[in-house]
């Protein structure tokens, strides 16, 4: 008998790491709807609900600022962000002192200007503010929606030297020396956020969190030794069979989607996405998507719209040349193409 | 075995069947608990949670087809009817301006969310059917 204890003993030993998938850790979510204009998601794996929100008060805080800093869109009392750059232009005299927040981001575009040849450039608000004026009024009356006309987009265009962006890092000011210009961060800002929250959370030692502004991931360690999954979504938003065209295991890096489907509206019954080409002046036609795989969240986010306005050949060039980022466009018939570090991150569900 | 032992050569047989008898016994039992054990949780299957500001207000099996309305907002001026059929979630109606929860397709896996930004509200699929579930969307 005592042989059949030992063997039952020994089969519940084996038996309970096997019904005992559960970590020590809980899973949980909490969402936002107040920041850049989007939703913003935090996944976490905590101890107790408690931990997980005290966490989480602490992300909520930062991506209160930094939205309330980049935003062109409110004012808030005592602060000076983007949008009060933008509306200070009467040329001389005309310094805006602001945070250092704001500077480092401005820094950054900067460098992202040059790293993709001046396809991101935040120096073009007055040519997108032309069609966020027209898509808005094309979403609330679908039968009067227009195109924003060719000449006002070339008149707005002439508007848009980023090095009239004028930074003054020891005062911490910046001016804009042309009165026609104006900022807009939409391709870089959020990235450029969840980046700095990330790092923040990073710096304090906290781990096991995924970050998600208005699809902007970012992991930011794992909980144990199990990756994230994160998947791609289909941008050919018809097909109800297939959500998801790629699965992807984070432990420390960002992804970024920029696609056909996320900001829209119909003229005539073709659609028009938010994706705005420096060159042509309308959207982008290359892709259905590009997702881009970084370990800096705002650069994957400068580079996944970067990407998409490039072929593909010039794309793939750019990507293979820089350090750090991998790259997968969907054409426009849904082939998936991909570059050489890419796969590395991929699994089968 | 670890090490010699002395064992009855002529009963040995006869305790080692009814041992092996029992041994089996209880491994049949075994087995079959931990297979009511699994199929009883899994029968649980996916949960429809709803939150409304970030709160969650209602959970409906994703199994059981219905229809609710979501009614938001200061002043109850925000609606949308989530529909549960055949296994998928979906926004079927919404007064919010941009109407994007109508347009997300449908969820029925596990991480899987609808969201409307403008009433503030989320439906997600919860559960652990689908392995392995989905962390988040880019």
């Amino acid at each position: 008998m005592k042989k059949v204890f030992s063997v039952l003993l020994a089969l519940c030993l084996l038996l309970v790491p096997l019904s005992g998938c559960k970590q020590a850790g809980e899973k949980y979510n909490a969402y936002y709807f107040e920041y850049f204009d989007t939703v913003s998601i935090v996944t976490g794996y905590a101890e107790s609900k408690e931990a997980f929100d005290a966490v989480c008060a602490e992300i909520e805080a930062e991506l209160k600022e930094y939205h309330r800093l980049y935003t062109i869109y409110n004012g808030f009392e005592g602060v000076n962000n983007l949008k009060t750059v933008n509306a200070v232009t009467d040329g001389a005299h005309s310094e805006v002192q602001v945070d250092r927040k704001v500077i480092d981001l401005l820094l950054f575009a900067k460098e992202m200007y040059r790293e993709t040849d001046g396809l991101v450039n935040v120096a073009m608000g007055s040519v997108l503010k032309l069609w966020h004026v027209y898509r808005n009024e094309g979403i609330d009356d679908p039968a009067a929606a227009q195109l924003p006309p060719m000449e006002k987009l070339k008149d707005a265009a002439k508007h848009t030297d980023i090095d009239k962006v004028i930074i003054d890092e020891e005062n911490g000011t910046v001016f804009l020396a042309d009165p026609k210009m104006s900022l807009d961060v939409g391709a870089i800002a959020k990235g450029y956020a969840v980046e700095q929250i990330a790092r923040h959370l990073e710096e304090k030692g906290i781990t096991g969190y995924l970050l998600n502004v208005g699809g902007n991931v970012r992991a930011v360690g794992t909980f144990g030794e199990k990756p994230w999954n994160v998947g791609i979504e289909n941008p050919d938003k018809e097909n109800e069979d297939v959500p998801h065209i790629e699965f992807l295991h984070l432990t420390n890096e960002a992804v970024i989607t920029s696609g056909v489907y996320q900001r829209y509206y119909y003229v005539d019954g073709e659609k028009y996405h938010h994706i705005i080409d420096p060159e042509t002046l309308m959207p982008g036609s290359n892709f259905m998507s590009v997702s881009v795989l970084a370990e800096d969240s705002g650069v994957g986010d400068a580079f996944s719209t970067a990407l998409f306005l490039m072929n593909y050949e010039d794309g793939l060039k750019l990507i293979e040349e820089t350090e750090n980022v991998e790259a997968m466009w969907v054409m426009p018939d849904g082939e998936q193409r991909y570059s050489s570090g890419f796969k590395a991150y991929t699994y089968v569900p | 075995m670890i090490g010699a032992r002395n064992v009855k050569p002529s009963t040995d047989g006869k305790r080692k069947t009814r041992n092996d008898m029992i041994l089996a016994a209880v491994l049949l039992l075994v087995a079959a608990a931990s297979f009511l054990l699994w199929h009883f949780s899994r029968a649980e299957g996916e949960s429809v949670t709803v939150k409304v500001g970030g709160t969650e207000t209602a959970v409906y099996p994703l199994s059981e087809d219905r229809e609710v309305e979501i009614i938001g907002g200061e002043d109850n001026e925000y609606r949308n009817v989530v529909v549960i059929r055949d296994g998928k979630v979906s926004v079927s109606e919404a007064n919010c301006p941009d109407g994007i929860c109508v347009k997300t397709r449908s969820a029925s896996r596990a991480g899987e969310s609808i969201v409307c930004l403008p009433h503030k509200l989320v439906i997600e699929v919860t559960g652990e059917k689908s392995e392995p579930g989905l962390d988040m969307t880019a």
